[in-house]
């Protein structure tokens, strides 16, 4: 009986943030006057009134003669995309807590657990291949760790985080600035359809909203707000990223950031938040010490030993589990294993990897020799061609141009 | 009276004869031209008459009719006022019949009577020659380019008055008959045959291409140049702006073989045609080198029009036809460059007749990485995958399969631009270059192609001949096989590889193509971007 009655009342809030052109403020402000969202829907036009501009209150009327809360609520049965709202006991507790909680949530997959650890992965949509490969290391030592990575999915940072989350057996959700039932952006099918099966895809917006440059600011505080961390990979000055960052301190999450080099302009923003005081992402490791995750996995391994000689991470001298350009362990002749450990994940041209190659052997290498050396290791899929003239290891690949 | 004069005019590149006939008779004063004509041709009764009269011949009051013949072919240009004036003359016997036998004439009339240059010059003298004429009266400033044809008298006159006073000398020549006397030397000082040594010329010029020396570091793209110049490749050059792009394509013209008299004589008869010539220049004797800009048409690139001229592409023929700024060509402009790289040549269709205009070029084509001309960099780059896929996307993939080098260029840095020491001059690049062709010639010369087209370089080979000319040891077909692999190559691409490294090798001096020449040859490709 009291499940009968919560599908009804899902119903109508369902029906209440389906309305094009009313979101979570008028929500609020109706509720103030009319706590409850059946009666919302019965109130009418004389309650709607008080609350909705002229604008809005076309809108309504449109949408209410078109259709009913049952309706709605089978359409989304339907297209498989569940609901859930504030007023209910599945709506995230983390959320629950954040000021200008979203009033409902649409859903495909599952939304994130309330009792594991959930870390937002941010940055910038076009990285460089350092930001893409930190991002990708931090995916998988979450994912496999099964630390919950919420993102935004979009193109860069977002999806490669959440990729290789998945990749490692992890799970993850999007948020997404449209409908659920829109991947935006399409680049992210494969990884869209991956999430809603490993993970959740969540949105404040009804399905079917299109991407708009204005709703992504607002999801982005349910990206840190289904979060207890957030970690900031690359981020520019004046980035959306940093306004993830805010509504994170706003919400009272802890920021970690991975610092980057001074001459780069896509880590401005990251290390002027750590000059402002966030925390420092040193490694995976040391980041999920910090959240006592490494550790606990450790013990359960049974691997006692090594929770001994566990890593001071004040120890200058240890590099375990630091985060290092991964160069294979391959046999090559002494000019190749020359160049390989010349190559870096961001790409470089063929002219500075010359110099560089000059500094090493002693003399020049003359331009053709050059590039068969670098096209041999690009044959022992060691190295990338990223540009005709730029070349990078292949672990990190292109920035999937 | 009646009589034929003997003229001609082009028809794409090469030259047909054409009839002048003129008949003046009693009747009602009036004169007609007929025989399919353009309206130049329509046009050359005003100035003829004009002409006549200032120049001291007042025309008859009586019925001249003169047609062109054949009468059923469409006939251009302003040549035909010099044999029209001579007919008339001939016909109201200002000099005897015979003496106007065997000599073709051409040339455009000023209304003072003057002589104007034309074009098309070269390839009718050459039909002239072919044919057995003895003699061609030219306009002087034309006199030159059909001079360079070997055994065949061309003179070059200023006035209609000069071309006359000959006529009557020439007349007593012919009267004199059986010993050559005074009126042939008195012919032959009014209007002295002109006399061009060609092979001098193309020997005796100098390069009006600027040197490599004075591009600085660049090594890859220099190193991409020699191979394309040695076979003849289709090459592209991405770097951002002010990286010498065109300072290289620019300077590509001089490390190509220099041109052989054959090859001289083809390009000068389409700058004939297309009346690209100077006044007095008897030939073309460097690669030419052209360089539309972004916003041409295709019409203006490959030729055409309602009277078909030769385009960009075919006064480029032999050699580089430079496209800079690629991607912003017009699509359709690109798309139609296809054909024409692939078949060496510009076929236009008209109602009456297809023509086909010689295109055999090297492309060598210049474009930024990305909209900004930064990418990879990241630090200064901030185009989207979608801007710089779009970018990218404006040139079609089907001209990008045509070409065969792809090379990048960097910014060039202070210190290098200051250090200008050692770098390789033109003649050294070309000496390597020439080298290389003399295999090809060698190879091709020794083993004829089951096409009917005969290969002259490397970048020619058709796919079916791949195997033939680019043979590979075991460790070769390994590496290649490898290669096809991890770089994901298609069929085209993976030819494209063996007739670069069949060049690379060819520069080696080497018969045999190894794995460095295969792997350097794979560098030269887009890249994952």
């Amino acid at each position: 009986m009291i499940k009968e009655q919560n599908t009804e009342k899902q119903k109508y809030a369902c029906w209440l943030c389906s309305v094009p052109g009313v979101g979570d403020k008028t929500i609020d402000r109706l509720r103030k006057l009319c706590p409850d969202v059946e009666g919302i829907y019965r109130g009418g036009e004389k309650l709607w009134e008080k609350v909705l501009s002229e604008r809005q209150m076309s809108s309504v009327r449109e949408f209410a003669s078109r259709t009913d809360p049952d309706a709605v609520f089978e359409a989304l049965l339907r297209k498989n995309i569940s609901f859930v709202s504030v007023e209910e006991e599945g709506y995230p507790k983390r959320l629950k807590v954040i000021p200008d909680s979203p009033f409902g949530l649409f859903y495909r997959g599952r939304l994130p657990e309330e009792d594991i650890l959930s870390v937002a992965v941010v940055g910038a949509r076009e990285c460089s291949a350092y930001g893409s490969y930190v991002a990708q290391a931090i995916g998988a030592a979450l994912g496999e760790h099964q630390v919950q990575v919420i993102s935004g999915m979009a193109r860069g940072i977002d999806g490669i985080s959440q990729e290789a989350a998945l990749e490692a057996g992890g799970s993850s959700f999007g948020v997404l600035g449209c409908g659920v039932d829109i991947c935006y952006p399409k680049s992210n099918q494969e990884l869209y359809e991956k999430l809603a099966k490993q993970g959740g895809i969540i949105s404040a917006y009804p399905p079917g909203t299109e991407p708009r440059p204005q709703n992504f600011p607002p999801r982005n505080r349910i990206v840190s707000g289904l979060a207890d961390v957030l970690i900031v990979v690359e981020a520019r000055n004046k980035s959306g990223t940093l306004i993830t960052v805010d509504m994170a301190l706003e919400q009272g999450r802890e920021v970690f950031v991975v610092p980057g080099r001074v001459t780069d302009r896509l880590s401005d923003g990251c290390n002027r938040l750590l000059k402002q005081g966030a925390g420092v992402f040193l490694s995976p490791e040391d980041f999920l010490r910090e959240f006592g995750v490494g550790e606990k996995a450790a013990q359960k391994a049974g691997n006692g030993s090594s929770g001994e000689k566990s890593i001071d991470p004040d120890d200058a001298e240890n590099t375990e589990g630091m985060l290092a350009v991964p160069r294979k362990q391959v046999k090559l002749a002494p000019e190749l294993t020359a160049v390989y450990q010349i190559l870096e994940p961001e790409p470089q041209d063929v002219i500075r990897i010359g110099e560089k190659l000059a500094e090493t052997m002693g003399e020049k290498t003359d331009e053709k020799k050059l590039m068969v050396l670098l096209m041999r290791l690009c044959m022992e899929k060691l190295a990338v061609q990223v540009t005709p003239g730029s070349f990078a290891l292949l672990q990190f690949g292109p920035n999937q141009v | 009276m009646y009589c034929k004069i003997l003229s001609g005019g082009v028809m794409g590149i090469s030259a047909d004869f054409v009839w002048v006939e003129v008949d003046i008779d009693t009747g009602l004063p009036s004169f007609s031209l007929v025989g399919s004509l353009g309206n130049e041709v329509r046009e050359s009764r005003e100035r003829v008459s004009v002409a006549l009269k200032n120049a001291g011949f007042s025309l008859p009051a009586a019925r001249i009719t003169i047609n062109l013949a054949p009468a059923d072919v469409h006939k251009e240009g302003s040549g035909y006022d010099l044999p029209i004036a001579v007919g008339i003359l001939e016909a109201m016997q200002y000099f005897p019949g015979e003496s106007a036998e065997g000599i073709l004439f051409l040339g455009e009339l000023g209304l003072g009577g003057e002589l104007k240059t034309v074009r098309g010059v070269l390839p009718i003298v050459q039909a002239a020659k072919a044919a057995g004429i003895r003699e061609c009266i030219v306009p002087k400033g034309n006199a030159a380019e059909g001079a360079v044809i070997p055994g065949i008298i061309v003179r070059g006159a200023e006035h209609i008055g000069q071309v006359v006073e000959f006529l009557q000398k020439n007349g007593e020549r012919a009267a004199e008959r059986i010993l050559p006397g005074n009126g042939e030397r008195a012919a032959e000082k009014i209007l002295p045959r002109t006399i061009v040594e060609a092979e001098n010329l193309l020997r005796a010029k100098t390069s009006q291409y600027d040197d490599f020396a004075q591009v600085s570091g660049q090594g890859m793209a220099k190193r991409a140049a020699e191979i394309a110049a040695a076979g003849f490749h289709n090459l592209l050059l991405i770097g951002p702006p002010g990286a010498g792009k065109s300072m290289i394509a620019k300077r590509m013209p001089g490390i190509l073989p220099p041109l052989s008299l054959e090859e001289s004589l083809e390009v000068t008869g389409i700058y004939s045609v297309a009346g690209e010539l100077k006044e007095g220049q008897a030939l073309v004797t460097e690669r030419p080198f052209r360089a539309p800009h972004h916003t041409s048409t295709s019409v203006a690139l490959l030729g055409g029009g309602r009277y078909p001229r030769p385009g960009l592409i075919s006064l480029a023929h032999k050699g580089i036809l430079f496209m800079d700024e690629l991607p912003e060509f017009r699509r359709e402009v690109i798309d139609s460059m296809r054909q024409p790289l692939e078949e060496r040549q510009v076929q236009i269709a008209r109602v009456q007749e297809n023509i086909a205009y010689p295109a055999n070029i090297m492309l060598v084509a210049a474009m930024n990485p990305c909209p900004c001309g930064y990418y990879p960099d990241r630090n200064r780059c901030r185009c989207t995958e979608g801007q710089i896929r779009k970018y990218r996307g404006k040139v079609s993939g089907p001209i990008m399969d045509r070409i065969d080098l792809w090379v990048e260029l960097q910014a060039v840095a202070l210190k290098e631009l200051q250090q200008k020491t050692g770098e390789e001059t033109t003649a050294e690049i070309q000496k390597r270059v020439l080298r290389a062709r003399k295999r090809q010639e060698e190879r091709f010369a020794g083993s004829p192609n089951r096409s009917s087209r005969v290969y002259r370089f490397n970048a020619d080979i058709r796919a079916e001949d791949v195997e033939r000319f680019c043979p590979l040891d075991n460790a070769g077909k390994r590496l290649t096989e490898r290669l096809y692999e991890t770089l994901q190559l298609g069929a085209r691409a993976y030819h494209r590889i063996l007739k670069v490294a069949r060049t690379i090798a060819d520069l080696a001096g080497e018969e045999q193509i190894r794995e460095e020449h295969l792997l350097e040859a794979a560098g030269y490709r887009p890249g994952e971007m």
